[in-house]
């Protein structure tokens, strides 16, 4: 399996799969981890006047308490769960995508390949951000999944590109000819020859899906045209921006959403750099090891 | 032929390539002598060092590889003939001085070594300038008689690397080597690569360096048949190690080394199809664990019990060839092993 | 000099292509989001001005409206008048911000503020960035080298409003030394000759420029590293030390103008993207740029001033490329005039 490759071979992929296995732990265990920082069964981390607003951080509320009087923790794990599930969904979907159209155009070539080609070339220079923040504005209700097609619509054409070139590449290896040569049909060929040589690649476009998707969430919440009912770690940064915490001097309500979701970027990156130097040696020299 | 004070005396060179495995030992123990105005030929298969043993000589091995021990004296200076720099000892700035105006080289990757962002005669400029500055006209000159002397135009200087053939970048190299007629010229591989009629221009050009300009040259080749042609004395290498050494008649008319023996059986019969060198069954050994005894044991037809042992010496026979090999031992028990 | 005319000739066509191509898909976009922005902006002014209009007023007025905004009619008799107005008058039309004001003012009012900051912030993170590649890159194994790569591969892919956040907090609130909000202090009146004004332009800037910064340097430093490091690997460098070139000089000719080249490149695009990355560092900093403008646009479904700021961010992205075409064949030797 590529994953136990590249933890052998690359000590970036070896903090970055570590960091990430936390975060995805605190995803997975968050109901009952909330419920231990909230210390009552009956109240939801969401709801508001819990406890104190702006309490400051102790022994009861680790990190505080904020403006709502929330549990700054039990929130704070909420969030981790509920960005972590809109990342994978839009980066496995935009994955998903990339790869069907990557695949179709380096496989056929020809003129599917040029157009193909064109309309990725033209959906990277549009620029995302100002259409994504237009789509949310004028979207009457938007729910986890709608938010994660929403990201995914955005960040599938660096997939495609990659998977573009790969197919290319193996195209001219002697075992695809081969398997050609042998009447193996398109599926086949596709399936038992060139996919399982893409792997790595696939989890790159995951880790790239993901983290463009947690990008552009956060670009949307900060600007304020997120969904408010979806706890994501990026309207936590939004609400505690909005009620200037830095100016009362409670930073850490801001930092501790923050530094949770520059841990998910540096995970993602280090899971990229491993996957990367550990699998296209040409680009070993990225790392320098 | 051979004066008291050769150019360059090469003593127990060793450069090993440090890894996490051990060491390399890519070279193992070498000692060679080149003469004033002799072409030097070294051969061997490929993989045997002789890349590594010239590069260390010039100082171009990079980590983890280095020049692990040896001497390498070298007497550029013919107004004073005794005077000899250790070129394993100089510090960079001294080596500097050393480089291209008493020791010039034309790299194995001559297709890759010129840079591809700068024309052809601003290259040249560049050497000239760094080590005997003077006016530009002059500098032209000099250029365009260094291009003209390889078989090649003035107007060349203005194109760009990607613009020439590969020839043409090897004879572009030749003629950089030149230019400041220095006492030695190392050629690494300069025909491996060319086309048969461009690498006969090559050998000429190289026979000219020497003839016109006195300087010696090293040629090293993996093709024996390029040697047989060029060179007046050579050394056979194998894993390291210098195995034969001695004229080119002595070489190819009178082999004694097992080892050359199979490589001189292997030269095709000119005219006949050219085959690589690695038709002696068995496979090259391995930088990290040489084989005991003599390197060529698990190849060697000849072998006896001693050769799986014991390392053979360098044994000298009539007329300064040299033998590293049990069988020209006299002092040795060919069954045991002992001296 | 035909194959420049015709090379010259393609990506014009292919540049206008894409601009209208992108163009096109924009329109549809914006122009299919369900919405009718002058009823909703007639509700408002209604209930601004607490006044009870006649209906049939209110509809000649909407209709009167909708005329001067270019969006009555079906669908592609607005494309295609837009498209007209824009790429034949260079223009977009009135706006709803400040009605009738034009669109085009508006951007033009706060396009001068982007480029300002975002623009010199680029140049600085990519020169920064260069430097800092080159050298690390040049002398890798050293624990100062081995820090700051992997420092910035870890920085590299956290957003720019991140590191906005933390010099706001640090810088404004902490240690209270920068202005938090804006793009120069109101007190002081605007004027470009005023030197005191000019002054606190800058300081207003510095916070928004180091988020900016700090990212991009990142980036270009670790792009530069590793092309410093293919170069230094590559033939022609171990030649030209064997050549004895000062070290010097083959750092500045040798490998920092080989690795520029393809730099420049990058440095075009992301200037190109500069309309594109930054709208949140703005937005952070209340900085009054095409940011804030885009904000508000979206806000109250103003078509033209929408389709003019993307219009101006992908023309930017393109242009930059398109010049880059043009310009790498004639500064990079190794690219031919093909395709
Ligand atoms: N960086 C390195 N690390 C380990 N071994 C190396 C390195 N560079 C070269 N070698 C080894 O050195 C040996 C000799 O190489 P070279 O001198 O180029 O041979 P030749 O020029 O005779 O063909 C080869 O077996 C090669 O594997
Ligand atoms: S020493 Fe022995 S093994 Fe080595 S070449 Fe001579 S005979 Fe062959
Ligand atoms: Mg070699």
């Amino acid at each position: 399996m590529f994953v136990v490759d590249a933890w052998k071979r690359s000590g970036y992929f070896r903090v970055g799969g570590i960091m990430l296995a936390v975060l995805l732990a605190i995803a997975v265990l968050q109901p009952w981890l909330s419920q231990l920082a909230l210390q009552n069964p009956d109240v939801s981390p969401m709801s508001m006047g819990t406890f104190e607003p702006y309490a400051d951080p102790s022994l009861r509320h680790p990190a505080g308490t904020d403006k709502l009087g929330r549990d700054m923790l039990a929130l704070l794990f909420l969030g981790i769960r509920v960005s972590m599930l809109i990342a994978l969904i839009a980066g496995c979907t935009a994955t998903g995508i990339g790869i069907s159209l990557g695949f179709i155009a380096g496989y056929k070539g020809g003129w599917v390949d040029a157009v193909l080609r064109t309309g990725t070339d033209m959906v990277l220079v549009i620029p995302s951000l100002p259409l994504l923040i237009a789509l949310a504005a004028y979207l009457p209700t938007i729910s986890i999944p709608v938010m994660s097609l929403l990201l995914a619509a955005f960040a599938w054409p660096f997939t495609t590109r990659i998977i573009r070139s790969q197919v290319l590449t193996l195209k001219q290896r002697p075992f695809v000819d081969l398997a050609r040569t042998s009447d193996q049909g398109d599926m086949s060929i596709i399936f038992l020859e060139i996919l399982p040589n893409l792997l790595p690649f696939l989890g790159v476009s995951v880790a790239v899906g993901m983290s463009s998707a947690m990008l552009a969430e956060i670009g949307l919440q900060l600007i304020g045209l997120g969904p408010a009912s979806i706890n994501t770690l990026g309207l936590m940064v939004q609400q505690s921006v909005q009620s200037g915490v830095l100016a009362i001097g409670k930073w850490w309500i801001l930092f501790a959403p923050v530094s949770c979701l520059i841990a998910f970027f540096v995970a993602l990156n280090l899971i990229n750099i491993g996957l990367e130097s550990a699998f296209n040696p040409r680009l070993r020299s990225v790392t320098g090891d | 032929m051979t004066d008291a004070r050769p150019l360059l005396t090469i003593e127990d060179m060793r450069i090993h390539y440090d890894s996490v495995r051990g060491a390399y030992k890519v070279v193992d123990g070498v000692d060679v002598e080149v003469h004033r105005n002799e072409i030097f030929g070294l051969a061997g298969e490929s993989g045997c060092g002789k890349s590594t043993l010239v590069e260390g000589i010039l100082r171009l091995i990079e980590p983890p590889g280095h020049i692990h021990s040896g001497t390498a004296l070298f007497r550029p200076f013919p107004e004073d003939p005794e005077r000899s720099l250790d070129l394993v000892q100089l510090d960079y700035h001294e080596m500097r001085e050393i480089r291209w105006k008493h020791l010039s080289y034309i790299p194995q990757g001559s297709m890759n070594s010129l840079n591809p962002v700068m024309r052809i005669r601003d290259q040249m400029t560049d050497v000239v300038m760094h080590h005997e500055p003077g006016g530009q006209n002059e500098i032209n000159r000099n250029i365009a008689a260094a291009l003209e002397m390889v078989g090649l135009p003035e107007s060349l200087g203005a194109l760009y690397p990607h613009e020439l053939s590969g020839g043409m970048k090897q004879r572009v190299c030749i003629a950089m080597s030149m230019l400041l007629q220095p006492a030695l010229v190392v050629a690494d591989e300069p025909t491996t690569a060319l086309d048969v009629n461009v690498q006969r221009a090559v050998l000429e050009t190289i026979a000219h360096l020497r003839d016109q300009m006195g300087a010696a040259v090293i040629f090293v080749s993996h093709d024996l048949a390029v040697h047989a042609e060029l060179v007046d004395r050579m050394a056979i290498m194998y894993a390291g190690v210098v195995m034969e050494l001695g004229t080119v008649y002595e070489i190819f008319d009178n082999p004694q080394h097992p080892y050359t023996k199979r490589l001189i059986h292997s030269i095709p019969a000119l005219g006949g199809p050219r085959e690589r060198l690695e038709s002696i069954p068995g496979m090259a050994p391995s930088p990290l664990a040489w084989p005991e005894g003599c390197r060529f044991h698990p190849r060697c037809p000849d072998a006896v019990p001693a050769c799986s042992s014991a390392t053979p010496r360098t044994i000298e026979l009539d007329t300064g060839r040299k033998v590293t090999c049990h069988l020209f031992d006299p002092d040795i028990d060919l069954e045991q092993g002992s001296a | 000099m035909k194959p420049l005319v015709s090379y010259v000739i393609t990506r014009a066509l292919m540049f206008l292509l894409s601009i209208w191509g992108a163009f096109t898909l924009a329109f549809f976009f914006f122009h299919l989001i369900p919405g009718d922005p002058v009823s909703a902006y007639l509700q408002q002014l209604e209930q601004q001005f607490s006044q009870t209009v006649d209906a049939a007023d209110a509809a000649a007025m909407a209709a009167e409206m909708k005329a001067r905004l270019g969006i009555d009619g079906s669908l592609p008799e607005q494309y295609w008048r837009f498209l007209g107005n824009v790429f034949i008058r260079f223009d977009l039309g009135p706006s709803f911000i400040n009605f009738p004001k034009p669109a085009l003012e508006h951007i033009l009012e706060k396009l001068p503020w982007t480029l300002w900051l975002l623009g010199t912030s680029t140049i600085i993170s990519w020169i920064l960035g260069f430097v800092v590649g080159g050298i690390i890159g040049t002398f890798r194994n050293n624990f100062a080298s081995q820090f700051l790569i992997n420092f910035s591969l870890v920085i590299s892919q956290i957003p720019s409003y991140f590191t906005a956040l933390f010099a706001l907090f640090l810088f404004g609130y902490w240690f209270v030394l920068l202005p938090t909000k804006g793009a120069y202090d109101p007190s002081i009146e605007k004027d470009l000759l005023n030197p005191r004004f000019l002054l606190s332009v800058a300081r207003y800037a510095i916070m928004p420029a180091m988020a900016v910064v700090m990212v991009g340097v990142a980036g270009t430093l670790i792009s530069t590293r590793s092309l410093v490091t293919t170069i230094l690997g590559d033939d022609y460098l171990q030649f030209a030390h064997a050549k004895g070139l000062r070290r010097s000089h083959i750092l500045m000719r040798y490998v920092l103008r080989n690795a520029m080249l393809p730099q420049i490149t990058g440095l075009a695009l992301s200037l190109g993207f500069v309309l594109n990355g930054f709208y949140l560092v703005e937005i952070i900093f209340n900085y009054p740029g095409m940011g804030s403008l885009f904000l508000s646009a979206i806000r109250l479904l103003d078509y033209n001033l929408i389709l003019g700021i993307v219009l101006m961010s992908i023309t930017v992205v393109l242009a930059a490329t398109f010049i880059i075409d043009l310009l790498l064949p004639l500064i990079d030797p190794r690219i031919k005039l093909s395709d």
